[in-house]
């Protein structure tokens, strides 16, 4: 069996051989409580790297992503006591729009989407600062408890943080599996020529793409606070490297066109033995990002396409 | 002195070359012909180092070799003078020269200009080209850059020890008559010095110049015509496999268009630096032929009325609808078809199968509130793989493995069953074998029949004579003639050319 016709089944590969590896040398690890624990805290960076896969889906790259969550936390505590159960609303909205500006900035005023989003995260990231004065923010717990007690409980055993989880991979798969925008998103990653040339209006849905990025990493800011009971501008530092990780690690490749939200949910899974399995075998928490940027060098350069690449700059 | 033995490549699909011998002897000029798609660029890229054959071997003086890249080839005498040209323009012409190659200039880290300048003089003198080495090279013109072109691999000659085999692709297609002339002159006059591969479209010239030709179809070399051996038609034969006759452009199934029902009319239409004051027609189950060289304005025609560019003059009526505003979505719903020259970057999605390929122009026809019926789709698929016999396995095969022929049905079909009926084709034969050719031959045929209006730029002038109602010339982005094409009698080659250059 060749290489390439092994490639598609790499990620689930890799993610059996871990949690095989790591259960060996650390027995509790399989224990189901553990499992389902470590699937639970997973949930907000899934959440990101879900939308993620729409913009490295197409091609793109979001790196607005975290200093959007970090944004999201800080808007959620600040308006929660005031708009209640409609600053949910407000956080996606937020992320949405700010999203559709990467988009057009991306689009229209042909800026690679790297840069364009790192513009409108630095923004986020001003926006989030200027609104908590530089401060940690906490929310009112009986109001949160409330309002938005159910997307941290326990449904028996199970966290309910992996039912929001399950619906918005549910959702995301039915975009990509059955509309004609996940269609149009697969023709623009796989072939934007030819989309151009079949009359998509692939401005349009590009900017989709980076839209629904950006209201993703918005309700994992949300979910994030919510977890917290609080806010701060830095609060989800830290995620945005696993978050990349976890797509390509999954097998959708910086070049896009291939994999999908499925491979995400497989390679956020990788992401999590990974940084289970360094807890146990001690390695620092500050040492972790070490080990995240490894991967993704390793995981970019097993599966980027060098074929639809003529320089890389 | 250099040979090729049973060298064999294959690309996913397409077997690109099938056992081919080839051999050159010092001093010859052996010309290579053979239709778009016969293997002829693979050849070539073989020759010069940029493709490594899959079987067969390369010798040289006896010795077998092997060339990684492009680079080795030329350490051994091989050297390639493209015809889309490889130089860059805004560096002087001795720059371009010795580009790479630097080195043998340089003292202390700096490079002695006049040293390389006075080297670039005494390779343009090779090829009888007098201007100064430190002119900008887009400054010269396109005959001009051609000849520095040449200078620039007869560099070869100094470095390397053993003999020279040069290769001429396409150095004919946008030079005028005289400047041909000259460049056969020195060409013969270089036989001295090099061999030199000829690889052209214009038969006369190969047949002209060449001390032998080598004719090539479907990856295979089918015969070796020795200078005055054959005439145009018998080595036209061998290319084709067959008769190129009325009957192969299908021109018995020709019928007179309805001239009373204009589909596309242009009027005016101009783009800076593309097209000018560009005026035609086109009716309903008409075959128009845009006939020009590389870069006279025919595609930019075609991408204009598919919406791709907004002329910045003149109007653009779609079946008597003036279209204001200039975007392919716009063409597709006012039902234009394109099928793109680069079949396999704008024709087809590589990576998506043949219903996804098929429906993408046409998803919201397929689809309710944004959700895709993917039964439908499928069902579509199968009816036009059966329709027009695509060879896939299914409607799930991945267009990017089909061979260049049913990916072209493919394109078709994707315009076809979304009833377009205005279609833009965009050299739709390029790199087809013969049989796909006549496929597609057939189809536009088809559409005529259907009473769809077809806008064509064709791969050959012949293939252009043959298919077309009427032919429209251009030349620098203007309208040179315009020619009414009836069964029978049609324009010659030489009445087009004599509009085109």
């Amino acid at each position: 069996m060749d290489l390439q016709r092994l490639k598609p089944h790499l990620p689930w590969i890799t993610l059996i051989v871990l949690v095989v590896f790591v259960g060996i040398t650390d027995s509790n690890f399989l224990k189901p409580a553990n499992l389902l624990e470590l699937a639970g805290d997973i949930v907000p960076l899934f959440i990101m790297a879900l939308g993620l896969t729409f913009a490295i889906y197409i091609g793109g790259i979001d790196l607005s992503a975290q200093s959007m969550a970090n944004m999201i936390t800080v808007v959620a505590s600040v308006y929660l006591a005031s708009l209640g159960l409609w600053v949910a609303v407000l956080c996606v909205l937020l992320g949405f729009g700010l999203g559709l500006l990467s988009g057009f900035v991306t689009t229209r005023l042909f800026v690679p989407s790297f840069i364009s989003t790192l513009a409108v995260g630095g923004v986020c990231f001003s926006v989030a600062q200027w609104l908590s004065g530089n401060r940690a923010l906490n929310m009112d717990a009986e109001q949160r408890n409330a309002l938005f007690g159910w997307m941290i409980g326990r449904t028996g055993i199970i966290p309910n943080e992996l039912f929001i989880a399950a619906g918005l991979l549910a959702l995301c798969l039915f975009i990509e599996r059955r509309t004609t925008l996940g269609r149009a998103l697969k023709a623009v990653g796989a072939g934007e020529m030819a989309a151009a040339a079949s009359g998509l209006n692939v401005t349009r849905y590009k900017m989709l793409a980076f839209a629904i990025s950006g209201a993703l990493a918005a309700v994992a800011g949300l979910l994030f606070s919510v977890k917290l009971s609080g806010g701060a501008p830095t609060i989800a530092n830290g995620f945005l490297l696993p978050a990349i990780v976890a797509v390509l690690v999954g097998g959708t490749p910086l070049t896009g066109g291939v994999g999908g939200v499925l491979n995400t949910a497989i390679g956020t899974l990788i992401v999590a033995v990974i940084r289970a399995s360094m807890l146990y075998f001690g390695v620092q928490a500050t040492q972790q990002q070490m080990v995240f940027g490894l991967v993704l060098i390793a995981a970019i350069a097993l599966t980027i396409d060098r074929s639809k690449l003529r320089t890389v700059k | 002195m250099y040979q090729l033995k049973a060298v064999e490549k294959k690309f996913p699909g397409v077997h690109a070359l099938k056992s081919v011998d080839f051999e050159i002897k010092r001093g010859e000029i052996v010309g290579l012909v053979g239709e778009n798609g016969a293997g002829k660029s693979t050849l070539m890229k073989v020759i010069y180092g940029a493709y490594q054959p899959d079987g067969g071997t390369v010798m040289i003086d006896g010795k077998a070799v092997r060339f990684q890249n492009p680079r080795q080839a030329m350490e051994k005498g091989i050297g390639m003078v493209f015809q889309e040209q490889s130089l860059i323009p805004n560096l002087t012409v001795m720059e371009n020269i010795f580009l790479g190659y630097e080195q043998q200039f340089v003292r202390l880290g700096v490079i002695n200009w006049k040293a390389m300048s006075a080297a670039a003089s005494r390779q343009l003198a090779k090829v009888k080209l007098d201007i100064d080495p430190a002119t900008v090279t887009s400054a010269l013109s396109f005959a001009q850059r051609q000849l520095v072109e040449l200078a620039k691999v007869l560099t070869l000659e100094e470095r390397v020890d053993g003999d020279l085999v040069i290769l001429l692709d396409e150095p004919t297609s946008v030079l005028a008559e005289d400047e041909v002339k000259m460049l056969f002159a020195i060409v013969r006059e270089l036989t001295k010095r090099a061999s030199f591969i000829f690889v052209s479209h214009r038969m006369d010239e190969v047949m002209q110049l060449s001390d032998r030709i080598y004719v090539m179809k479907d990856g295979a070399v089918v015969d070796v015509v020795p200078q005055g051996g054959a005439t145009v038609e018998q080595i036209q034969h061998k290319m084709v496999g067959r008769n190129v006759d009325r009957e192969y452009y299908r021109e018995q199934r020709q019928k007179p268009y309805d001239a009373s029902k204009v589909l596309l009319r242009m009027d005016g239409v101009s783009l800076p630096g593309r097209i000018k004051d560009i005026s035609l027609k086109l009716h309903a189950g008409e075959v128009l032929c845009l006939v020009g060289t590389e870069g006279s304005g025919r595609e930019a025609i075609l991408r204009t009325i598919y919406g791709m560019r907004t002329p910045v003059a003149g109007t653009l009526q779609i079946k008597g609808q003036a279209v204001a505003s200039f975007n392919p979505q716009a063409a597709v719903s006012a039902g234009v078809g394109y099928v793109p020259r680069e079949r396999k970057i704008e024709g087809i999605v590589a990576g998506m199968n043949v219903f996804e390929n098929m429906t993408l122009s046409q998803m919201g026809r397929y689809s309710r509130a944004g959700v895709l019926n993917v039964t439908a789709e499928r069902a579509l698929a199968r009816d036009w793989i059966a329709k027009l016999s695509i060879k896939a396995h299914s409607e799930l095969a991945d267009c990017g493995n089909l061979s260049g022929g049913n990916q072209q049905k493919v394109v078709l079909s994707k315009w076809r069953s979304g009833g377009s009926d205005i279609m833009l084709l965009d050299h739709p034969t390029r790199g087809l074998d013969i049989g796909a050719k006549e496929d597609v031959y057939e189809m536009i045929r088809d559409m005529s029949d259907d009473g769809v209006g077809v806008i064509l730029v064709a791969d050959t002038l012949e293939e252009a004579i043959g298919l077309s109602h009427s032919i429209i010339v251009l030349k620098d982005g203007a309208i040179q003639q315009r020619f009414d094409c009836l069964p029978g009698a049609k324009p010659t080659l030489f009445d087009l050319l004599h509009y085109m250059i």
